[in-house]
């Protein structure tokens, strides 16, 4: 067997792809990212906002362990938002508007500046199978590229069916080809596949829009940020004090410019984040909207019979929201700019799949688009996806070995849990062909860990969508102690700098000396940490404070002290969760063997063979007697 | 308690000793295989029966017929266990049930252990966790209605009652969560008071199980009365009067009572252990001090006092002193031999739930009302049994009811980011009520239910 040219193939270059590759050749491997159009690379599908309700979290976890799309997002960012500010720190997030052009500009700058990647431009048609291994894989036009392990993120592209109105088209996205062979080649090789669907609105043109009518939705200064790259360039120019982002006490700060940041004006850093900030605006659905939507019902894609795959059901479409929410008189619309130079403007909330004539009535129902202007119609989108109960938490296939899967293709939607999966694949793709156990985050250690446990081991039949109350221990899982808690595993991956990993340890380990200081100061007969965990009180209150700590620190000392209990509570949970999680399924046990457990029971493990039994126990269909009769025949096989 | 689901288990599932019939259990993959084994062939073996039919055959070890006995087949799923169960029906006496058990272990079967018949059965899926309970709380029954009690709870009432509760709380748990997962603005209006109405509505319903607690404990654990007062005051006669036979030797010497006697009764569905106590006195008499101590003792650990006091003596300031500002007890207060009272018992009629004559004839039947009435105070023991909750359900109800009103309280707070810890804490909820009909996996807590089963269920 001739020596294969690439460590690593990556099959699309979307937010999967391109953290599968970058995460691939940060750790050393030759890596090759197919994609059908370069131009393509990091390209913003849907709305170009990245972040929001526990999405956030996952850019946060990414930037711990050495992903980019953190970074990719900061540095493009032109608006930027904290959402549940007053709901507390363990479900506060951020949310940021990019420049829908400079997000893929800078991602291709950041491939293009790694030797290791190599940009091929085809469409792959099937593997690459030699003596009953993966080696490759074959073009459409049968060129063989060899690579000793595959990561699939092929996102909506596979089987990809544009649907508007009753008007078909083939495609990935709107005005790009989808890719047909390789999907009819894992369905001979037994992969279950299913159909899903997802939606965009239509783009308007931003001078057509009326704003005086709209509620103004500014961004935030300083702008809260996902990186520690840009936090640490913030403060650089802005200085320490202003390094608290995330406080709503903060937003009134000038800007105090001390220090030049090198590099501005690049594709890499074009600007700063949070200079120049463009501004959203609010408006709302009216009852001549709901009555035009009813009265077209019938020639939707998705009401008029079209589309029978299932959409996300939070993220519905607007034919969605007005027949199931029907005594709601009114739906919320967000006007979001897709850049400074762009003239396109995302109505967000008006996902839809009417007619093109029936789109132009409907928006223009809405207070302030009177007069909109259309550039390209809403459109919904069918897609083959595959099972992934079909793959180990490493993202591998089970059925193939040394072929991984990330992103939309496992059932997934957004690009935050794309990203997420790409960099897992990644980095796993990367650790297997070097003989390595997998990198696999727990549910209690990240939203990531959740995320992929969630899809190997219940699957999905439907969009999945990251939430927090996915989450068992969401207040150990917040977005501000990410780094900290995720070192761990940033120094096992090895992507992130030593001395990067070294100063988060300090900041951890500074952290933790205050607390213990606070609860050995008394102050009026109570101890600091105690006057600390009152409502009204913040460190800067407390007598004796220690001057040299950095706002971010002082930040994890207030919730760690305040939330204390609730965090005691948590690591409780984790460890009973911990004693069903630390039994290993043996891999030779042979469910069938096992009589006392139910047929529906049975099924379910030898189709998702769990590798814990607290994974078991988490599978649909299986209950606690089920997990009792395999606690006792694994405990019986060990002797 | 070790556990092996692919084996086969056998036990004799009646009481030892003098009996018309015993009957041996034999459950599991090999049941039929052993019963073909054991019989003494003819035309059709007992695994090729259908389920479901008695035949009588003869148990033989190698050539010996230990016992002639009905033998019944039961095929899995559609038998207690689940699973194939053969139960030989032998000749009462333990003798014959010992031998057949024999035979039956040497052809492969194992000795079960306590509990193990109904642990399949839960395991098995064909009943869960508060109704294998039941098994136990019904095979253990004393009275008509604790029986009826666990046999309702066998049935599912509780089980259904508890799961209810869960999905209530499960959905509430879900909206909650909601709050924090999507901006205020696409969710409903005034979506927080809705929730904590619905909270609070299952926090009462959790209060009216625990309500049962009371009457739960009753019928299964029975009461302990403890007749008590000063010598000679009529305790013993009492006793004896509530058996209906001449238990205690009565006589007018005080201190004639000096150990304890103890007998069982059943009042309206209650099993009740009736204690006599040694008459409370100063004495020299060291026999007499061992028994005041251990009336002492009794006292502590009753239920019910039942106290009685010598009416013809004066009242005594220090007694009735005693009476009335113990409140801890739940006491019931007799003036005795009411025929010849001291006349200055006139002014102390508070004190006193009833005056009687236990020489005189006397109205049984009132006493015994009184003391099932002060014992379940509150509770309707006429209306129809039914299941009552457990200790065990008592501490997990009580804890979960705790921490949902630690939850509702925080969502009354004004403060939000308190939807996020009460969440937290409203998923404690879940885990708590979910271990009571096992919704949620504890291997210790399923060892700790089925080792308290004798062998044979």
């Amino acid at each position: 067997m001739s020596h294969p040219v690439f460590d690593i193939i990556v099959v699309g270059a979307g937010h999967a792809g391109y953290e599968a590759a970058l995460a691939a050749a940060r750790m050393g491997a030759i890596t090759a990212l197919v994609t059908m159009d370069r131009r393509a690379i990091g390209r913003m599908s849907c709305n170009p906002s990245i972040g929001g309700m526990a999405k956030s979290h996952i850019v946060f976890e990414l930037d711990a362990l050495g992903g980019e799309l953190a970074r990719n997002a900061d540095y493009t960012g032109i608006q930027f938002r904290t959402l549940n500010t007053r709901k507390g720190p363990a479900v506060r997030a951020n949310r940021l508007q990019s420049e829908k052009s400079a997000f893929p500009e800078r991602i291709q700058a950041v491939i293009a500046e790694n030797k290791r990647i190599h940009i091929v431009e085809a469409i792959v048609g099937d593997l690459h199978i030699e003596n009953g291994s993966l080696s490759g894989v074959v073009t459409e036009d049968g060129s063989i590229l060899e690579a000793r392990a595959v990561v699939l993120a092929t996102g909506t592209f596979l089987g990809g069916t544009i649907h508007i109105g009753d008007q078909k088209l083939s495609g990935g996205r709107l005005g790009e080809p989808g890719a047909y062979q390789l999907g009819k080649r894992f369905s001979q090789l037994g992969f279950r596949t299913g159909r899903l669907k997802t939606g965009t609105p239509p783009r308007l043109h931003r001078d057509s829009i009326d704003y005086h009518r709209m509620e103004l939705q500014p961004g935030l200064f300083p702008p809260p940020v996902f990186s520690r790259a840009a936090r640490l360039d913030l403060a650089e120019k802005y200085g320490q004090d202003c390094s608290t982002w995330n406080n709503d006490d903060l937003h009134q700060v000038e800007p105090c410019p001390v220090f030049h940041v090198e590099q501005l004006g690049t594709p890499l850093k074009p600007w700063l984040p949070g200079d120049r900030q463009i501004d959203c605006y609010l408006t709302h659905t009216t009852d001549q909207t709901h009555e035009i939507i009813e009265r077209n019902l019938g020639r939707s894609a998705m009401y008029g019979g079209h589309i029978e795959s299932t959409g996300v059901r939070y993220c519905p479409s607007i034919e969605d929201k007005i027949v199931k929410f029907r005594d709601k008189p009114q739906h919320h619309v967000f006007i979001e700019p897709e850049g400074r130079t762009c003239v396109e403007i995302y109505p967000n909330g008006t996902s839809n799949s009417l007619p093109e004539d029936v789109q132009v009535e409907m928006i223009r129902s809405i207070p302030g688009m009177e007069r909109a202007e259309f550039l390209k119609p809403g459109y919904a989108i069918e897609y083959d996806y595959f099972d992934p109960t079909q793959l180990y938490h490493s993202l591998e296939s089970k059925i193939v070995e040394n072929l991984f899967f990330a992103g939309q293709i496992n059932g997934t939607t957004g690009y935050e849990e794309a990203a997420g999966q790409g960099f897992v694949a990644g980095v796993n793709a990367v650790r297997k062909i070097r003989g390595q156990s997998p990198f696999v985050m727990s549910r209690h250690e990240g939203y990531i860990g959740v995320l992929i446990d969630d899809l190997v081991t219940k699957g999905t039949d439907e969009p999945y969508r990251m939430f927090t109350s996915r989450a068992e221990h969401r207040l150990t899982l917040r977005q501000d102690n990410a780094k900290i808690r995720l070192r761990h595993h940033a120094v096992d991956i090895g992507i992130v700098a030593e001395d990067e990993t070294l100063v988060i340890q300090r900041m951890a380990d500074r952290v933790q000396a205050e607390i213990e200081r606070l609860r050995s100061i008394y102050a009026d007969g109570s101890s600091l940490a105690q006057l600390l965990r009152r409502p009204e009180m913040t460190y800067a209150d407390l007598p004796n404070q220690d001057f040299s700590l950095t706002a971010e620190e002082i930040e994890q000392v207030e919730i760690d002290l305040k939330y204390e209990g609730y965090i005691a509570r948590e690591r409780t949970q984790i460890e009973k969760a911990g004693q069903l999680e630390r039994i290993r399924v043996p891999a030779e046990l042979d469910y069938d063997q096992i009589r006392a457990l139910r047929y529906e029971a049975r099924e379910k493990l030898k189709r998702i063979l769990p590798e814990n039994l607290g994974q078991a126990a988490r599978i649909s269909g299986v209950n606690p007697a089920d997990i009792a009769i395999l606690s006792v025949w694994i405990k019986k096989m060990r002797g | 308690m070790s556990i092996t689901q692919n084996d086969t288990i056998a036990a004799i599932a009646t009481a030892l000793g003098e009996a018309g019939i015993s009957v041996v259990r034999v459950s599991g993959p090999d049941a039929l295989p052993i019963a073909d084994r054991v019989v003494r062939q003819r035309k059709e073996l007992p695994s090729q029966r259908p389920a479901g039919m008695f035949t009588l055959e003869q148990v033989i070890d190698g050539e010996r017929v230990v016992d002639q006995a009905l033998v019944l087949i039961m095929r899995g799923p559609h038998s207690y266990t689940g699973e194939d169960v053969v139960e030989f029906q032998g000749h009462g006496g333990s003798q014959c049930a010992k031998s057949i058990l024999r035979v039956v272990c040497n052809a492969g079967a194992r000795l079960a252990e306590p509990g193990e018949f109904t642990q399949r059965a839960f395991l098995n899926g064909r009943m869960d966790l508060v109704q294998a309970e039941a098994v136990l709380d019904l095979i253990h029954a004393r009275s008509n209605r604790a029986a009826a009690a666990a046999l309702d709870q066998l049935q599912g009432q509780l089980s259904q009652a508890m799961n209810g509760i869960y999905d209530d709380l499960i959905a509430l748990a879900a909206d909650l969560e909601a709050t924090l997962d999507f901006p205020e603005d696409e969710l409903p209006d005034a979506v927080l008071p809705e929730i904590i109405d619905r909270g609070q509505a299952s926090a009462s319903q959790i209060q009216r199980w625990l309500d049962t607690w009371e009457e739960g404990h009753l019928l299964r654990d029975g009461a302990l009365v403890v007749i008590a007062g000063r010598p000679n005051a009529g305790k013993s006669t009492l006793l004896n009067a509530l058996l209906g036979r001449e238990r205690a030797i009565v006589s007018g010497i005080p201190g004639t009572t000096r150990d304890t006697i103890e007998e069982d009764i059943v009042l309206k569905g209650i099993p009740i252990r009736l204690i006599d106590t040694a008459g409370l006195r100063e004495t020299e008499c060291e026999i007499e001090q061992v028994g005041i101590a251990r009336t002492h003792q009794k006292r502590l650990q009753a239920d019910l006092e039942i106290y009685l006091i010598d009416a013809t003596l004066p009242p005594d300031s220090h007694e009735i002193n005693n009476l009335s500002t113990d409140f801890q007890k739940r006491r019931l207060v007799i003036l005795n031999k009411i025929d010849q009272a001291n006349p200055e018992w006139k002014s102390h009629q508070n004190t006193i739930d009833i005056q009687l004559s236990l020489i005189k004839s006397v109205d049984i039947e009132r006493v015994k009302d009184l003391i099932s009435g002060k014992l379940v105070s509150g509770l309707d023991l006429e209306a129809r049994p039914h299941a009552v909750i457990s200790e065990r359900h008592y501490q997990l109800l009580s804890q979960a009811k705790h921490e949902l009103e630690a939850v509702l309280a925080m969502l009354l707070t004004s403060h939000e980011d308190e939807v996020a810890l009460a969440s937290t804490r409203m998923r404690d909820v879940l885990d708590l009520l979910g271990t009571i009909t096992g919704r949620t996996y504890h291997d210790e807590l399923l060892n700790t239910i089925f080792s308290r089963f004798c062998i044979g269920k």
